[in-house]
């Protein structure tokens, strides 16, 4: 991988494109202000002094699109044939998303105007707000999606949610309860499943067979309820429950190194 | 055949491959379950389907056996994916094949109420307003109870 606005001797250059065959490039950027709820509630209600921030920071994305090349050193003059922006209101987060979408038919990306249509808007809308918020932060400016020239295509991935696919090994946030069997010594191995792991907070837990006070389901909810407060969620809603992966109900007999497991009623197909 | 898989599958090659070789089937019913957009709540953006890896395929061979003790069948597929799946992918593929056609329709039917209610799945919704679990439908328990009137 080079840098193509580099020379042989590592000096910025302008890359001659006059060669490259024209195609339909696009580019989408993203970008986040943060503001405090109070500034958010008068951006959308309009009662901001300076008058109506978005549109204003609109026109502001789309003539900064135009003029990407006076601001970027090396970037070329590009007649753009499209560029949108929209802007999403983000209560929950506590601000404003600005999206900005450029193409055009020609030989270089677009991507520096999408991204330079973003940053414009925000500090737009940062100008907007300012009499009434000045901790605002601006952040996140990214390119999100490029298409067409010689690079193909980009997407940024989406940031991997953490979800259990299978029971089993312990998922992130699981608490352990500390309780391990000694060597040689019977237990009974326990596991919570999907909702009911989640809201016992507990996936898996060995429970030690003397502690028993009679072998049976029963009698395991009772040491488990004795050995953490938590497993009285045991009790709450529909809990079914499989040894050694066959249904059981709460009178089924238990034999050390048994595997009991609690799950919520099923919901496959 | 019986598989609890990540990749998804295409119906038609599995109805190829069951059908291969074979001259005495009469008939195949396929039924197969899509990722739906919405459900509990509507945008569902995608779904987290779990299982209990070792009682599921236990399950699914039971309820496959108790399918072939009551109808005439030639042969059953079943696949049921599990991971993350996005609206339009499928689930769940159930193949039957007969050497008469009543039995394939009813046989499959079957196998997907008693797969509902009995095989250890379990889906975690991802909407635009938050993630939950799936309930259990009633609706899914007064279907699969259709078969013990009868058996």
């Amino acid at each position: 991988m080079t840098l193509t606005h580099l020379n042989v001797r590592g000096e910025a250059r302008m890359v001659d494109v006059a060669d490259k065959p024209e195609s339909r490039r696009e580019a989408s950027a993203s970008g986040f202000i943060h503001m405090q709820q109070s500034t958010l509630q008068l951006l959308v209600e309009g009662n901001l002094p300076k008058g109506d921030v978005l549109a204003t920071a609109r026109i502001a994305a789309i003539q900064a699109a135009k003029r990407t090349h006076e601001l970027i050193p090396l970037c070329h003059a590009l007649p753009l044939s499209k560029v949108e922006v929209d802007f999403h209101v983000d209560e929950a987060e506590g601000g404003v998303r600005v999206t900005a979408n450029c193409r055009l038919n020609g030989r270089t990306g677009v991507e520096m105007e999408a991204l330079t249509a973003v940053s414009v808007a925000c500090l737009t809308l940062y100008d907007m707000c300012k009499a009434v918020d000045k901790d605002m932060v601006i952040g996140e400016i990214r390119l999100e999606e490029k298409r067409g020239g010689k690079s193909g295509e980009y997407r940024r991935a989406a940031p991997a949610e953490p979800a259990p696919i299978v029971t089993g090994e312990g998922a992130s946030g699981e608490v352990s309860l500390g309780v391990r069997c000694a060597l040689g010594e019977p237990c009974v191995r326990v596991k919570c499943l999907a909702e009911l792991r989640e809201r016992l907070g507990v996936g898996e837990v060995a429970v030690p067979f003397d502690r028993l006070e009679s072998a049976d389901i029963n009698g395991l909810k009772a040491v488990l309820k004795e050995m953490d407060a938590r497993f009285a969620g045991l009790e709450e809603g529909r809990v079914l429950c499989a040894v050694n992966q066959v249904m059981a109900g709460g009178a089924t007999p238990l034999t050390a190194d048994d595997e009991v497991a609690f799950f919520p009623p099923v919901t496959g197909g | 055949m019986i598989r609890v898989q990540q990749q998804c599958f295409d119906a038609g090659d599995e109805q190829r491959a069951l059908l291969a070789g074979r001259h005495d089937i009469g008939a195949v019913v396929g039924f197969t379950g899509l990722v739906r957009d919405f459900n509990e709540r509507p945008d569902v953006q995608a779904l987290t389907l779990e299982h209990y890896p070792g009682m599921t395929e236990a399950a699914l061979a039971e309820i496959v056996a108790e399918a072939e003790s009551r109808w005439p069948l030639q042969d059953v597929r079943l696949v049921h994916r599990v991971g993350r799946l996005e609206p339009g992918d499928p689930i769940v593929l159930v193949l039957v094949a007969s050497a008469h056609r009543r039995s394939a329709f009813e046989a499959c039917d079957f196998i997907m109420d008693y797969l509902k209610t009995r095989a250890p799945f379990w889906k975690k919704e991802h909407t635009a307003s938050g993630d939950y679990w799936v309930a259990e439908r009633e609706t899914d328990h007064r279907d699969a109870r259709r078969w013990e009137a009868i058996s």
